[in-house]
């Protein structure tokens, strides 16, 4: 069972590389297949760190166009990846900042997308994604990689320039933030109930 | 209210961005190739593409280096200036002095010149009242003619 796993996750490597090579030489096939294969991943990093799918998509549209720009320079599937993720997170921190400055749409007027399986306490996943939202930039992006990606601190280390210590206080301290944060909003629900 | 590491999990869960988004990075990367504004660079730039990535990647820390630039511009700037105000008046004071000096210089030897014309006057002097009492007591010749008259 776990050769035919890793046979998978092989093959899945070879055709990556091997779309990446053609997408290099700019077959436009191949480059949709790159997309295709990491939309999910560069959406939702920018949904989860902007709350608003229209900038979610037009960021996620930005990183894949520059990726088509930089393709020569990627060089291998797991650059890639790497790759997708330093620059989506790099400029969703730029795109949060315009954000506050223009003062845009507020997060409870943002349209929920599209889920494929319904959440177990939606209650509470939406209090969650509503605190999330309050943390700072570095700390939100820290808890999206480390909860949405499922990476360690080492790689997100990596990914945001940081130092791997500086990840694991800023993960606890964030982890500490979502619950106080968590907590206050139940105090104002009690608060408007009784 | 209590969360697990799951709950945020699945709060954070990977979102599909919708139908069709594929086919709109396509058309924009179509739209940008057909612009001419972007191809996909076979080989390495001349610059190796680093400097404009890293510009692309963090421009916040590249708005930070060229403040930090103009800020130490701005501060050698306002040093050197400080330096040429202070060497000015250095050289003034060195001006200054020099001229206190030559002007000490000066009062020195007209003093002497003047120590020395009162002495030439002095010797003048002794000269001429030896002179003038020469002139004054008759010769041993003279007394014999006063004598003999």
């Amino acid at each position: 069972m776990e050769q035919h796993v890793g046979r998978d996750v092989g093959h899945d490597e070879d055709r990556l590389k091997t779309a990446l090579s053609r997408a290099a030489l700019g077959e436009s096939a191949a480059f949709a297949d790159l997309v295709r294969e990491h939309q999910g991943m560069v959406f939702s990093i920018a949904y989860h760190y902007l709350h608003e799918r229209s900038l979610a998509e037009d960021l996620a549209q930005e990183v894949f166009l520059e990726l088509y720009q930089s393709l020569s320079r990627i060089q291998s599937a797991a650059h890639l990846t790497f790759w997708l993720r330093r620059v989506t997170a790099n400029r969703c921190i730029d795109q949060g900042r315009k954000k506050v400055r223009r003062r845009e749409q507020a997060l409870e007027d943002a349209p929920e997308p599209v889920a494929s399986d319904p959440p177990a306490d939606p209650l509470l996943l939406e209090r969650l994604q509503q605190s999330l939202a309050g943390l700072p930039e570095k700390q939100r992006l820290v808890v999206i990689l480390r909860f949405q990606e499922g990476l360690g601190p080492a790689e997100i280390a990596e990914a945001l320039d940081m130092p791997v210590n500086t990840v694991k206080s800023t993960l606890h301290r964030s982890l500490e933030e979502l619950r106080k944060g968590l907590t206050r909003k139940l105090r104002e629900v009690r608060y408007a109930f009784f | 209210m209590h969360f697990s590491e799951d709950d945020l999990r699945a709060a954070l869960k990977r979102k599909d961005p919708g139908e069709g988004f594929t086919q709109r990075v396509m058309a924009r990367v179509e739209q940008a190739r057909a612009e001419g504004k972007t191809k996909p660079v076979n080989g390495k730039s001349k610059n190796n593409g680093t400097f404009f990535a890293w510009w692309t990647l963090r421009p916040a820390w590249t708005f930070a280096v060229v403040a930090l630039l103009l800020l130490g511009f701005a501060w050698g700037g306002y040093q050197y200036s400080e330096y040429r105000h202070r060497e000015e008046i250095r050289q003034m004071a060195e001006k200054q002095r020099q001229m206190e000096e030559k002007q000490r210089q000066l009062q020195a030897e007209a003093e002497k010149a003047k120590e020395q014309a009162i002495l030439a006057l002095q010797i003048a002097r002794s000269k001429l009242n030896h002179v003038l009492q020469q002139a004054q007591v008759p010769t041993g010749m003279e007394r014999i003619r006063r004598q003999r008259l």
